[in-house]
């Protein structure tokens, strides 16, 4: 089992200010060692290092040596490292090459010339190493993020890698694929594989890691065995930027939201929902409803100023139901009332907004500015438009942006963007898709007080979540499917 | 920016993240060929199938100008004829479609080099030839033409009326086909061009 | 056993072999009779597959157009305007067993023994890499357009077309963009570009039911050239 080691290692990005300055880690052969820190801070650099990916691909200037076994990073090409580094990635939809799963876990054996029975037993041994029986011969795109996870994990291991090197692999994943995730990193650890892992998130994984090591702006900080980290108090992980260790609390306090039910409120609800059942049906011959999805809502009443969180499961039909009270799919069967009248699906749309997981499928100007304009109804009085908008984009924190094409923009301002989009359009309710999937704790809080101004703007505000925290810290209500 | 982006405008061969670009834009123009089929089809019937190369030539600009920013290197044009001549056959088109998706775009990416995929007159010439690269679908509308001349007369049809109406439809319908795909090509070209420099070169893409 | 493949799977290339034969059948003008037997045994591999359905739509398909040209060919002398439907169904016709060729070879291959077909012809890498990118973003396309109309479905309307077209492209090209650098990342990370050869899990043979079926297609070929 070879051991990979960062030796006094100083990488910058081309045309940007070093990544990570004087990093000296060790990773023993079979040991999990989780780098983590806030966002930004260097640790997805440091598993680029690792598996060949800069500075080849990801060009830029390397002093200091990363190594694993003989693989040294900058004189070895990326493909060198096929079969002795493994790596997953964060999004599971963009990850696989290949539109069949068998084809994908046969992908690295192909690259690396083996004969045909040898792919046929390595892929087989996959397999059942990790019990995804299930996962064989299937397309892709019509498995869960969770199964696409795993599919990654198991193709990133179908060579047998002494070391697998994930980047935080958690980001879009529920609790469940969570849970699943990591039992094949259990499976893997047993066979001795070197793990790391760059993450924020710490609770799914911390009875495997063995190790914890911080960056902070692109040093290393600290470094912790497993009894050390868990002995530290809550709150400094917290100023880390770090998410909970232990989110049984948040769990609990999850918990107690959904007995306590909704929030009633005062006035007529923004939105009403009366017997609803959402879903979709596939019309067979002489338009019988033949299978298809169905799933009961039970009532709800979403009240301005007030942020509720939409929980379940993938396949609950979260999605479905965000769909169908945004107007972009007929409801099955019962009533759906906006500021208490029956509403149509057009005065659905017309009042909802909906900020999606993907940002950039909704933005489309040319500039952040042309991005609020396009709101604008032919007739308005331009001026006072254009006061609007700018008092909007102030109160965002996206004045300065405002010529810059929202494209160019990250994660967070794209989601400001969307969300000053739908007050330009004075939408009454907004519904956000996993907003703080993949933040660290510092951008989870900004996110919660983001929407808390966005509620006290008298918008009812649905957040469809699988976060614990933030549903623990910042939701008035929770609606469990 | 990548090291293939950085330092390689001067490498000659197509990197393996070129080759992924090529795919995914070669996706994004069968699918568009695939509505303008639709389009012309539903509008026009089946003789409208003739028009198939101008409206996908309208429509496609964005996708060939934003391709020919990203890959400033020769190859990627061709290959992407290439993937889209493979694609036709196996669609069930006449294997002509093969042959124009390969030499059209061929000589397309000759062109584009002679303005190193940056001047954006060439950029221009180069999608108005490319556009031809899908004419292949149509090449069985003159040869079905011929047979079914061929059982009209079987069947004892007056010959001289069906000739001189035929030839008619013959020769003005090659200079309809390359005039409008000209046409459209300068208008979506154009139209690939703007966006490419209001959107994706302010965004750091092109 | 790791894909299950039925007695009567073809290779490929046989398949191919089938397409092309469509093709030459197109470009000898074979007459009906022979044309209409051609559909008939290029939709074999798909009846004889899970893809029943689609080899008898397309057959049906074919068999209604030609009784189309049937019945429109005694009344054409009283109704001119019928001429055009005759023609549009002789014309389809002579497309459909190219199509149902393509559909055959398209529907019953799985994409691994495709790739490994492509490989075994001898296709150059820069060819066969973009095809298998095509082949797993396709059906993508789709569902990014879905995602794309619903956003605009939400956000104030446009009468200027070139916004509109604007607001379609613009999203759909930068996922595109930002797909193909994540798939270039986990490909690089998976050995696609180094040296050496690259081999497949599909371990491809020409067998006696590819020769037989290549003579097969071959037959109304003959035909066609003699008659």
């Amino acid at each position: 089992m070879p051991t990979a080691s960062l030796t006094d290692v100083t990488f910058a990005y081309d045309g940007r200010p070093p990544a990570l300055t004087d990093v000296t880690a060790t990773f023993a052969p079979g040991e999990c060692v989780m780098v983590t820190g806030r966002s930004g801070c260097g640790k997805t650099t440091v598993t680029r290092l690792l598996n060949g990916l800069a500075p080849e691909h990801f060009a830029g200037r390397l002093d200091g040596e990363a190594r694993v076994g003989g693989l040294v990073a900058g004189q070895s090409s990326v493909q060198d490292y096929n079969g002795t580094v493994g790596s997953v990635f964060q999004n599971p939809k963009t990850q696989y090459f290949h539109a069949n799963s068998t084809d994908e876990l046969s992908f690295p054996c192909e690259n690396a010339g083996l004969p045909s029975g040898e792919i046929h037993g390595r892929v087989r041994r996959a397999i059942m190493r990790f019990g995804i029986p299930h996962l064989l011969d299937r397309n892709v795109m019509e498995l869960s993020g969770g199964q696409q996870q795993q599919l990654a994990v198991a193709a990133a291991t179908v060579l047998d890698p002494g070391v697998l090197v994930l980047d935080e692999p958690t980001g879009n994943l529920d609790a469940d694929a969570m849970v699943r995730l990591h039992d094949m990193l259990a499976e893997l650890k047993r066979d001795g594989v070197t793990i790391v892992i760059a993450e924020h998130r710490l609770a799914w994984c911390a009875d495997l890691v063995d190790r914890y090591v911080l960056v902070e702006d692109g040093r290393i900080a600290g470094s912790w065995d497993a009894c050390e980290f868990a002995a530290l108090p809550a709150e400094r992980r917290r100023e880390w930027g770090l998410r909970a260790l232990d989110v049984t609390s948040a769990r609990e306090a999850t918990a107690r939201l959904v007995e306590r039910g909704l929030p009633g409120g005062e006035g007529t609800p923004v939105l009403a929902t009366h017997d609803l059942v959402v879903g979709y049906g596939r019309r067979g011959l002489l338009r019988r409803r033949v299978g298809g999805f169905a799933k009961a809502v039970p009532d709800l009443q979403l009240f301005a100023g007030q942020m509720v969180g939409l929980m379940g499961r993938n396949g609950a039909g979260k999605s479905t139901l965000v769909r169908t009270l945004c107007g972009l799919q007929p409801a099955c069967e019962g009533r759906i009332e906006l500021d208490g009248r029956p509403a149509s699906r057009r005065a659905l749309t017309r009042g909802a907004a909906l900020v999606m997981q993907d940002v950039h499928y909704q933005l489309f100007a040319d500039s952040v500015r042309g991005e609020l304009m396009a709101e604008v109804r032919d007739g308005d009085d331009g001026d006072e438009a254009r006061a609007k908008c700018d008092g909007l984009l102030r109160d965002l924190d996206l004045l300065d942006l405002a010529d810059r094409h929202p494209m160019s923009l990250s994660g967070g301002q794209q989601q400001r963007l969307a969300i000053a989009t739908a007050l330009m359009a004075g939408k009454r309710f907004v519904v956000l898709d996993e907003p703080t999937s993949g933040l660290d704790h510092a951008h989870m809080m900004q996110v919660g007080r983001l929407l808390r101004r966005l509620a006290d703007r008298s918008v009812a505000v649905l957040v469809v979540t699988h976060d614990d925290e933030l549903v623990a810290q910042w939701c008035d209500g929770v609606v469990a499917l | 920016m990548t090291q293939e982006m950085a330092a390689g405008r001067t490498r000659a061969k197509l990197s393996v993240s070129d080759m992924i670009t090529v795919g995914v834009f070669s996706a994004l123009y069968f699918c568009i060929c695939g509505v303008a089929m639709l389009i012309v089809n539903l509008c026009f019937g089946l003789p409208g199938t003739i028009l198939l190369p101008a409206v996908t030539a309208l429509l496609a600009g964005p996708v060939f100008m934003l391709l020919a920013a990203r890959v400033r290197r020769f190859g990627a044009i061709t290959v992407m004829g290439v993937v889209l001549g493979f694609v036709l056959f196996l669609a069930g088109h006449f294997a002509t479609s093969l042959v124009t998706a390969i030499v059209f775009p061929l000589l397309a990416d000759c062109i584009a080099q002679v303005g190193r995929h940056r001047n954006r007159i060439a950029l221009m010439a180069s999608y108005a030839v490319f556009s031809f690269g899908c004419a292949g679908p149509i090449v069985p509308m003159w040869m079905m033409r011929g047979a079914y001349v061929a059982s009209l007369q079987r069947k004892g049809k007056d010959t001289a009326t069906i000739d001189a109406i035929m030839a008619n439809v013959n020769g003005t319908s090659l200079v309809v086909v390359i005039v409008a795909t000209i046409a459209c090509a300068l208008v979506g070209g154009w139209l690939g061009l703007r966006m490419n420099r209001r959107h994706f070169a302010k965004a750091g893409v092109a | 056993m790791l894909a299950s493949r039925g007695p009567l799977y073809l290779d490929p290339r046989t398949k191919l072999a089938m397409v092309v034969s469509s093709n030459l059948l197109m470009f000898l003008h074979a007459p009906a009779s022979i044309e209409a037997v051609a559909a008939v045994l290029f939709a074999v591999p798909l009846l004889a597959g899970p893809r029943r359905g689609t080899g008898v739509r397309m057959l049906g398909l074919y068999f209604g157009l030609v009784a189309v040209q049937f019945a429109v060919a005694p009344l054409v002398g009283a109704l001119p305007w019928l001429h055009l439907l005759g023609a549009t169904a002789a014309a389809l016709c002579m497309m459909l067993p190219c199509m149902i060729a393509g559909l055959s070879a398209v529907l019953t291959t799985r994409p691994g023994d495709f790739v490994c077909a492509m490989r075994r012809m001898h296709v150059p890498t820069v060819v066969v890499v973009p095809i298998v990118v095509l082949m797993r973003f396709f059906p993508t396309i789709r569902h990014d357009w879905r995602q794309i109309r619903h956003a605009q479905r939400l956000r104030g309307g446009t009468r200027n077309p070139l916004d509109a077209l604007d607001r379609t492209l613009v999203p759909l090209l930068m996922n595109a963009v930002t797909v193909a650098q994540d798939l270039t990342v986990a490909a690089l990370t998976k050995g696609l570009g180094a040296d050496g050869p690259v081999t497949s899990l599909a371990q491809l043979r020409l067998r006696l039911r590819d020769a037989v079926a290549m003579a097969l297609c071959a037959v109304p070929v003959v035909l066609a050239l003699f008659l």
